[in-house]
């Protein structure tokens, strides 16, 4: 049995899991009678349910699209419980790849993981690399509310904002720069950017902006929360037919090995 | 009898504890894996990973918690930092929830309702999230060796940054011009560098450029609005 993926891995997981959950239940339960103190009607209350756990839907699947494409590398455990405690979409991806090339992992992501320390060292990087917040929040966060609210409420600076976009779009950009120009590991097919990573790339993108385009102009709201995995998973449908269709000697091109 | 504390400072005891207790148990993951497996990684090997996260993640970290604490409230703030994905969900998720039910994110209505929206939407997505993995336990190794998928597994990468971008990159083009130009330079002469050295490069370049435009007035207030429908 691979051990990344044994029974005692999938205990070890689904203890944290029912932590994470019963403290959102703990926080759903005070909030929910607190709303009814405050005069909020039950059925406001159940709309909001309602919405969010729909709403929810379809971003969680892209996060599960994570966890199965990660899991080629990491088995399902470890992607599943460090995406559903702090974890983010983009970060983790980053986290483990950091820590397969302090260790000189060939082919990154691509290629599983089968020596058991290097899968500790991975466990290690990525939690201790996203627990941060944990710290700062029971300092910083009762402080910020009470004076920087009224700071924020009242500053018409866009600058906070501009900066979280502008330091989300470098995180971004350096895939798609990676998709454009990175080179690979030279045995490992798919691995370097060439003719199927910037198909899929564009692909991603275009489908994307249509997507959003026919939600615009149809005012079609509910698909919103479903143009970044749909996008996303017709992305990769696209670069399987470009595989299959395209002669393999230009498929399987890749500009930078 | 004694007089029971107000709400807010009550969320501030419980998130301090929530984040604590997290803190806690997230670290015995790791350490519950090496008992396991019974293997301790090298303490050099586990810093050389994290020194190359660790700079953006935790300067990130410090950015998202002084940006989403005034519009998440409270509880939401605790609960979407302990449960993750806080960008491409648990915000998104709030604004919408507070918008929908017509209240003021500043308020204490506001507190309450997106502490319900982020607690439904952490529970939804570790249940989805929970099933999902149970169900694809027994066909992943199937669709890792097939042949025809195989290529769609490989270019995940692109595909999730694509689908994730191209909102981003239309609505902030003017920022992201610069950093994924200077990426594609840096990686045209030096190809192999790895992704945990260029991403702190592409977010301090993103950084520079949009503070060196906000300053020029070339984005500000006025940009913002146009693009936000």
């Amino acid at each position: 049995m691979d051990f990344k993926n044994s029974l005692s891995m999938y205990l070890i997981g689904g203890a944290l899991i029912l932590f994470i959950i019963a403290q959102s239940v703990f926080f759903l339960v005070k909030a929910w009678k607190r709303g009814r103190e405050l005069g909020l009607s039950s059925a406001t209350l159940r709309s909001t349910v309602t919405t969010s756990a729909l709403f929810t839907i379809a971003p969680a699947i892209a996060i599960l699209a994570t966890v199965v494409s990660l899991a080629g590398a990491l088995g399902l455990v470890l992607p599943w419980v460090r995406l559903s405690i702090i974890g983010n979409l983009s970060y983790e991806t980053v986290a483990a790849t950091a820590a397969m090339e302090a260790l000189n992992h060939a082919g990154g992501m691509a290629v599983e993981v089968k020596d058991q320390t290097l899968f500790a060292t991975i466990a290690w990087v990525m939690t201790v690399g996203s627990v941060f917040p944990l710290l700062l929040l029971p300092v910083v966060t009762k402080p910020i509310q009470k004076k920087l609210n009224t700071v924020v409420a009242k500053s018409k600076s866009d600058l906070p904002d501009i900066l979280a976009a502008a330091a989300f779009i470098g995180l971004i950009g350096a895939f798609i720069a990676r998709a454009i120009a990175g080179s690979g590991e030279k045995d490992i097919i798919g691995d370097g950017a060439g003719v199927l990573s910037v198909i899929t790339l564009v692909s991603a993108v275009v489908i994307s902006l249509l997507l959003e385009t026919i939600r615009k102009k149809l005012n079609v709201n509910w698909l919103q929360p479903f143009v970044m995995p749909l996008s996303m998973f017709l992305a990769m449908g696209v670069a399987v037919v470009a595989f299959n269709l395209l002669p393999a000697d230009v498929a399987l091109l890749e500009w930078r090995g | 009898m004694k007089k029971e504390r107000p709400y807010l400072d009550r969320v501030h005891t419980w998130g301090r504890i929530s984040s604590l207790t997290t803190l806690c148990v997230m670290l015995m993951f790791p350490a519950a894996i090496c008992l396991y497996l019974n293997v301790w990684p090298r303490f050099h090997d586990v810093f050389s990973g994290l020194i190359k996260i660790i700079p953006l993640f935790w300067t990130t970290a410090v950015i998202e918690v002084v940006s989403y604490t005034p519009v998440l409230g409270a509880g939401g703030t605790y609960l979407s930092f302990v449960t993750g994905n806080i960008t491409n969900l648990k915000l998104p998720c709030g604004l919408n929830a507070m918008e929908s039910a017509g209240v003021k994110a500043q308020s204490e209505e506001g507190e309450v309702v997106s502490t319900i929206a982020i607690a439904t939407s952490a529970i939804t997505t570790t249940l989805i999230l929970a099933v999902g993995v149970l169900l694809f336990s027994p066909v992943l190794p199937l669709i890792k060796e097939s042949k025809l998928l195989a290529p769609a597994f490989q270019q995940v990468l692109p595909a999730l940054f694509g689908a994730l971008g191209a909102g981003y990159f239309m609505k902030h083009w003017r920022i992201s011009i610069l950093p994924i130009v200077v990426m594609v330079i840096v990686l045209v002469f030096s190809g192999g560098i790895p992704a945990g050295t260029l991403v702190p490069i592409g977010v301090v370049v993103s950084l520079l450029g949009a503070f060196g435009m906000f300053k020029l007035g070339w984005i500000g207030s006025k940009n913002t609005d146009a693009a936000k429908e």
